[in-house]
């Protein structure tokens, strides 16, 4: 201690008495950018010296400094500039950008990286980009910007959930979906609702759009590699705003918009429909001798009423339509900082209605980021943000005669919404009526989700540092259910309600070191080791019960009976330890990326509960050797390959141990039964991918993009391998099985204008995946063990769960009966469904090709941006159609049909889709009559806008202003004229009855001050 | 600074230290592993009434085996009303339709590890947990009874063997059993009646929606007639009869026996309750709508000259009525309770054991008549003078309608059955014998274990 003490008063003296000799003088200037605009926060830094101040918020500096010595000038994004003092007393400096520095830095992850680094398949996608289209969940706006990316919403419920698949599905039933990491963090995302029948809410729907600065996807094992474990199917790297050093800025955004179905779907039949199709399924049975005959006797029965009212007509469709559906949104934000901290504070609103009756979403966040330098060498960053979702959701994910949306379809024509004193028609029967239902029942359901995000980086020495980062993620959810007791399915219970509540709690601590190696200026390396723990403790409560005294009363305490009252608890934990080296070599001309991963899972067993995951990347930077370095015409080209090991866990908790269930009872008393089956041996599912790809850009960027391969294998598949159900189980979770996708993918980009005034820019991408099964297991017989259900199968040498099922022959002219394939392909045609063979009919109900194109266009203020997206190349089912749409019982009698259904056989010699009409209920018959080419194209964003000018708004005071009016899905092209659904469905593929996606026209304003 | 860098060092220390492979262990919180669930003889208890709990889903006894066996029979047809059960009433079911297979064996492996357990390592009273073993017992008997009946080639065309697999094991040594024949299974049946009926005691037997010791014998006795071994019918009959423990239940009080729980004709029957039932599955909603007109499920319509079976003051007449403004006819009474399906569903009544017991007698040339009339008598309806094969069938049907025995009788007397459609409308006939009477075995189970052979005609 006294020697240090001792040198340090020995430099002061020296720096004393070197001043004393020198001949100071004070300076001062102004630091300006390339187009003159005042720099703030520039370092001026007397060379050689640790003395220097920085500039002002209008790019002034004072610094007092001897003759001869020399200021340096330095600012992120700007070459340095060095200026010798001489007699001068002001010296303005003019930066210049430094494209080296300036050259775009991409989040992976843990760690960012320069685009020119990187050795893997990554994308981002930038704000701009996300904001173009309005949805209550971020993920919705990757559909058509990222290639290999399908996205499609499971349902139009605003603040529902969507299915994300990067290149293909890996897994064959274990989870497809791709980890979600937030600001450097893993953290979960997906369904929170604890229903199978309400509607789907998505924790990422917590996340408020206008906190997020961009979205990278990570698809190839060298960019998954920080996470290997959990990689294969793919990343979501998610970065929130932060603040920069400067003035504070505002920034408001607003948006009004009207939403409506984006197809308008199925229509149902009218009563006068049905009149006709009816009594012609009587002709038909031979109930009566003419078509004339028998709707007479109907309009002496059931259609008496209906036809002395006047004909009437229901139009269900019209009177659960939630017309015009109201979305809007504001974002406040404000950002700024100073010399040692940095922070973004944001308010948002999101509210958001369903385009069917009684449903909405709506969402308040807030959010704080700050950055804090503790000392130099000591910084601290906290990112928080706070969110309420609400959901008032209903009952779509089967066939709800309760529900709005079955109504549009199952409720017959004859019974009308309203009386004539305009009240709700209240009948009976099996479909109560829906409006009476919406304005009287109760189903909400609410997520709070809290996300704090703490870390401390500690600069050891130059080129040792070391962080640590402690993330809570808190997700509590409630879920509230009340039926009344006057009308509908309740009546017997006398009202019945319901209240659910889980609290879900993630944490993550990562602890890690980042040291530089350099050998030369011309010679790096970069090592990170990481040490990481997560864990997830979930509780759930829930109760209900029914009999209410009065009406108004809706809580559990009120009732007269409680039913039901359960809760548990399950938690799981995942450890792992990370390395990655970065070796970049002569002059950033060769790119290395080797990683490591070794994790834990309490999925598994103890003794295969860790894997070990690696990767290897390389890249050349052709475009920095010599002798293309020359070459104007091109600013990029380099050559990236990657392959490695990653891993899925994705299954179900608890699965390696035979278990013991308690969760039943009998006749009151609690009981025990076999749940699980177990198996000890139960360890990761393992990927291998192999990615090749050019990236480039030519003619000063004019034409730039990258085109890849890539072929990944997923082998030990956390496969619920079937099991003879002798043994009491159906399935068992095995690491058996193998399948593969391979495929193409192109990013590519024109600018094709860039002047001061004009800009025009043409993008794309498109990308292809095909997808193999490659092993299965087999039986003791060495049979393969596939996995058929009445519309799939799993077998080696065709895709997942490719469409497997009778192939219909159409009807037959003469008959007017609906015929199949006996062999399932051609030739000999029968009338009896179970005598038709099953067989694949191509493709599974996953895209093979997908592909986005995007195009910006400005003049001045003006602008339009317009997004495209195409899907293709997979099949879809139509769901239902037992019931509404087929010439049967269902459609004219007990339920409805579609107006699709006119189009029948009469008489002999009538080619049509549809068989002669009966008034018989068929049983299930699922065939490729129903089978749809599910290739569409959609208008994804179409945005006018203008930017105020500049000068304009310094009048005023305003920094920017932008207005513009937004469209979403305001198209889409279908290429299936039979299939009439909206063809964007979940990708078990079968149409359902939730909500469609929505067509929105939006006007919006950005004001930044 | 120095405190700084230590508590830091110390942190990122204990932190590493953490992340052991032991520190990832989850928590069992609603389950236990097997070994740890089962430590004594109430565990054993706990794993039956779970095993009961199998029994008394839709799928199994709950609602389908029992609806199954009346739509397919010349009592109920569907008529399609919410979509249910037509593919069965219409015999159109194929190798993905599902039925009780999963279930069955699902019970199966339950009680297989009741009486595979080592009973002197557990604490408890070692007498009632030879009662419990036996208890399982009976339900493996009545499981493998059921598949057979069902899965079975007894009444098939092609005049085949198989029975079903036999599962004595849970998660034995054969993971992929074959079929064993119809005899091996009947054998194997028969065993472990005689077996549980010696390890048990009436003693421990205190309700009547657990299986209990007669059960071992009116079991016996129904899988007696089924394949028409009568003096063991006849012995079996005789011995639960001979208990005294049960009764006929009196004419005034038959309709409201199936409101109330365990009345003094019931042996055995499943729980349900408030807190305990299966809503809109439960078989109450698929025999009637909830209300007058046409909704909810429903399906499940009675055959419309089924009523004249009944003489005017047969009590079981009531069980019958309308609705629909008087168009559809229904089971009414059997099952009632149709808000809640609160109803205990019997599966062991003592009517059926005297049924049993008369037509046993029947044909060994013993005294059916009185035996017979024991049922007319508190029924209500005119007693029998003399009687015939034809009588007792009759007989039968009228008493235990809509409880899942006339599709079984139909078959095991070798008639043959008309099929109905949705709308009464004949379909044709199913001719004995026929592939329909034995139920295709389940893709999933053909896909798994290929040693299992599917029957004729799928």
């Amino acid at each position: 201690m006294i020697t240090k003490r001792f040198w340090i008063t020995l430099l002061f003296c020296l720096g004393l008495f070197n001043s004393v000799l020198a001949q100071e003088k004070k300076i001062s200037g102004i630091v300006t950018d390339q187009n003159g605009l005042p720099l703030p926060g520039v370092a001026v830094i007397i060379e050689g010296t640790k003395r220097g101040t920085s500039t002002d918020f209008d790019g002034n500096y004072y610094i007092s400094v001897n003759v001869g010595q020399t200021l340096l000038f330095s600012y992120f994004g700007q070459m340095d500039e060095r200026k010798k003092i001489g007699s001068q007393n002001v010296i303005n400096v003019t930066m210049k950008e430094d494209t080296e520095t300036l050259e775009e830095v991409v989040v992976t992850g843990y760690s960012a990286q320069k685009r020119s680094d990187i050795t893997g398949s990554v994308v981002k996608v930038d704000a701009e980009k996300l904001e173009q289209v309005i949805v209550s969940s971020v993920d919705q706006a990757l559909q058509g910007n990222v290639s290999g990316v399908s996205v499609s919403a499971i349902s139009g419920t605003p603040g529902s959930t969507s299915n994300i698949r990067i290149r293909g599905i890996s897994s064959i039933t274990a989870g497809n979906e791709p980890l979600y990491v937030i600001d450097g963090v893993p953290v979960n995302n997906g369904n929170a609702s604890s229903s199978d029948n309400y509607s789907r809410i998505s924790t990422l729907a917590a996340l408020d759009q206008n906190n997020i600065e961009s979205i990278t996807v990570l698809k190839d094992a060298s960019a998954t590699a920080q996470y290997g474990a959990r990689g294969s199917n793919g990343v979501i790297v998610i970065t929130t705003k932060k603040g920069k050093q400067g003035k504070t800025k505002f920034s408001v955004n607003m948006s009004y918009g009207f939403q409506n179905d984006a197809v308008e779907g199925a229509v149902p039949l009218t009563a006068a429909n049905r009149l006709e199709l009816y009594s012609e399924a009587l002709f038909n049975d031979g109930r009566y001798p003419t078509k004339e005959s028998a709707e007479r006797a109907l309009l002496e029965g059931p259609y008496k009423e209906w036809n002395e009212a006047g004909r009437p007509e229901a139009h269900w469709d019209e009177a659960v339509r939630n017309k015009d559906a109201v979305v809007q949104q504001l974002g406040i934000s404000a950002s700024g900082g100073g010399e040692d901290h940095t922070f973004f504070g944001s308010l948002g609103y999101f509210n958001q209605e369903a385009t069917v009756i009684g449903v909405g979403f709506e969402r308040i966040s807030g959010s704080l980021n700050l950055t804090k330098d503790l000392t130099p060498k000591i910084k601290f960053s906290s990112n928080n943000s706070g969110t309420y979702s609400l959901q008032n959701a209903f009952l779509e994910r089967s066939a709800f005669f309760e529900s709005p949306r079955s109504a549009k379809f199952f409720l017959s024509p004859l019974l009308l919404p309203y009386n004539e004193d305009g009240s709700f028609n209240q009948f009976g029967g099996s479909l109560p009526n829906p409006l009476y239902l919406v304005q009287h029942n109760i189903a909400n359901q609410n997520i709070m989700r809290i996300i704090s995000n703490n870390s401390l980086n500690w600069q050891l020495t130059e080129n040792l540092s070391f962080g640590s980062t402690f993330n809570v993620d808190y997700q509590g959810y409630n879920f509230r259910l009340y039926s009344n007791r006057n009308y509908g399915y309740s009546v017997p219970n006398s009202g019945d309600a319901a209240q659910f509540s889980r609290s879900n709690v993630f944490y993550v601590f990562q602890n890690y070191f980042d040291y530089r190696l350099e050998f030369s200026e011309a010679h790096r390396m970069d090592f990170k080791v990481l040490q990481e723990y997560q864990s997830n403790r979930s509780y759930f409560l829930g109760g209900a019960g029914e009999n209410f005294a009065a009406d108004g009363l809706f809580f559990l305490d009120n009732v007269g009976t409680p039913t039901s009252v359960n809760s548990s608890f399950f938690d799981w934990y995942v450890g792992s330890y990370l390395g990655l080296l970065k070796y970049s070599a002569f002059d950033r001309k060769y790119i290395l990326d080797l990683s490591y991963r070794r994790e834990g899972n309490s999925r598994f067993p103890s003794k295969s509960r860790w894997g070990q995951f690696w990767s290897v990347g390389g890249a050349w930077n052709i475009f920095r050797e010599d002798l293309i370095a020359d070459i104007e015409e091109i600013d990029n080209l380099r050559l990236r390959a990657s392959y490695g090991v990653t891993g899925n866990a994705n299954i179900e908790l608890n699965q390696y141990q035979a278990l013991f269930g308690y969760s039943i009872d009998y006749g009151g008393e609690g009981a025990q039964s076999l749940s699980t089956f177990g198996n000890d041996n139960l360890t990761w599912e393992t990927s291998h991918t192999f990615d090749i790809g050019v990236d480039f850009g030519f003619f000063d960027n004019f034409f730039s993009g990258s085109i890849g391969y890539f072929k990944r294998t997923s082998s030990d598949l956390l496969l619920d391998v079937p099991l003879s159900q002798t043994t009491g189980f159906a399935s068992q979770v095995q690491n058996i099985g193998e399948l593969t996708n391979t495929g193409i993918e192109v990013d590519f980009n024109f600018n094709i204008v860039n002047t001061n005034n004009w800009k025009l820019n043409l993008g794309g991408n498109f990308s292809t995946v095909n997808n193999e099964v490659t092993k299965l297991p087999v039986d003791n017989n060495g049979k393969e063990r596939e996995i058929t259900t009445t519309t799939t199968n799993i077998a080696t040498g065709h895709p997942v769960r490719e469409w497997f099922m009778p192939t219909w022959a159409g009807v037959n002219p003469e008959t007017g009966n609906e015929e199949w394939f006996v062999n399932g392909v051609d030739g000999e045609t029968t009338t009896v469904f179970n005598e038709a063979e099953a067989v694949f009919q191509g493709g599974n109900a996953v895209p093979t090709f997908t592909a986005g194109l995007n195009l910006n266009f400005s003049y001045k203020g003006f602008f339009i941006n317009a997004q495209g997206y195409y899907a293709g190349g997979h099949k879809i089912y139509e769901g239902w159609h037992r019931y509404l749409n087929q010439p049967n019982g269902y459609t004219i009698t007990t339920f409805n049909g579609y107006t699709s259904l006119l189009d029948r056989w009469q008489k002999p010699g009538d080619v049509a889709r549809n068989g002669k009409f009966t008034t018989a209920f068929e049983p299930w018959e699922r065939h490729s009559k129903f089978l749809f080419d599910g290739d569409f194209f959609r208008l994804r964003a179409l945005t006018l806008g203008y930017d105020m000018p500049s000068e304009l708004m310094d009048d005023i005071g305003m920094g920017s202003v932008r207005i513009y009016v937004r469209g979403n899905n305001l198209l889409t092209w279908v290429k299936d004229e039979n299939l009439v659904f909206d063809p964007e469905v979940d990708l078990n593929g079968e149409t359902g009855l939730e909500t469609p996606p929505v067509k929105t026209v939006a006007f919006g304003v950005n004001i930044t001050f | 600074m120095k405190k700084i860098s230590y508590s830091l060092f110390t942190l990122v220390l204990l932190l590493l230290g953490a992340c052991s492979t032991d520190s990832l262990d989850p928590t069992l919180s609603q389950s236990r592993s097997v070994e740890d669930g089962i430590v004594n003889v109430d565990n054993l208890h706990g794993i039956l009434k779970g095993a009961h709990n199998i029994m008394s889903a839709a799928g199994y006894y709950g609602r389908d085996l029992i609806v199954n066996n009346e739509v397919r029979s010349d009592n109920c047809f569907s008529n399609g009303n919410s979509g249910r059960f037509s593919t069965q009433a219409e015999y159109l079911y194929n190798e993905n339709t599902d039925y009780i297979w999963n279930n069955a064996y699902n019970l199966l492996a339950n009680v297989n590890v009741i009486i595979g357990a080592n009973l002197s390592s557990l604490d408890g009273n070692q007498e009632q947990g030879r009662h419990i073993q036996g208890q399982a017992m009976v339900l493996r008997a009545l499981a493998h009874y059921d598949l057979l009946r069902v899965f079975g080639q007894q009444h098939t065309k092609s005049g085949g063997s198989l029975g079903v697999p036999i599962v004595t094991t849970f998660n034995g040594d054969d993971l992929f059993p074959k079929r064993s024949s119809i005899d091996e299974v009947k054998a194997a049946i028969y065993d472990d009646l005689e077996t549980a009926y010696g390890m048990m005691d009436t003693s421990f037997d205190t309700s009547k929606t657990i299986v209990s010791k007669y059960v071992a014998k009116a079991l016996e006795a129904r899988v007696a007639i089924y394949f028409g071994d009568w003096d063991r019918a006849l012995t079996a009959s005789e011995v639960v009869i001979d208990s005294g423990m049960y009764g006929i239940i009196g004419a005034d009080a038959f309709v409201n026996s199936w409101t109330g729980p365990g009345t003094v004709n019931v042996i055995f029957e499943l729980a349900y309750s408030n807190a305990d039932n299966l809503g809109p599955d439960a078989i109450s909603n698929i025999y009637r709508f909830p209300g007058d007109a046409p909704g909810g499920y429903g399906d499940v319509q009675v055959v419309s000259d089924l009523i004249e079976l009944y003489e005017e003051n047969d009590v079981r007449r009531d069980i019958l009525g309308y609705q629909d403004s008087g168009t559809r006819l229904r089971n009414m009474k059997k099952y009632p309770d149709t808000a809640t399906g609160t109803d205990n569903i019997p599966l062991f009544r003592y009517e059926e054991v005297i049924l049993n017991y008369a037509e046993a007698l029947f044909e060994t040339g013993g005294n059916a008549l009185a035996q017979l009339n024991l049922i007319t008598a508190n029924r209500g309806a005119s007693a029998y003078v003399t009687v015939t094969k034809e009588d007792i069938l009759k007989e039968r049907r009228k008493e235990l309608m809509f409880e899942g025995f006339r599709f079984d009788d139909l078959t095991r007397t070798g008639m043959d059955i008309e099929i109905l459609g949705s709308l009464e409308n004949s379909l044709g006939k199913v001719e004995y014998p026929s592939n329909l009477l034995a139920y295709p075995i389940p893709l999933s189970e053909i896909n798994a274990n290929s040693n299992v052979v599917q029957n004729a005609g799928y």
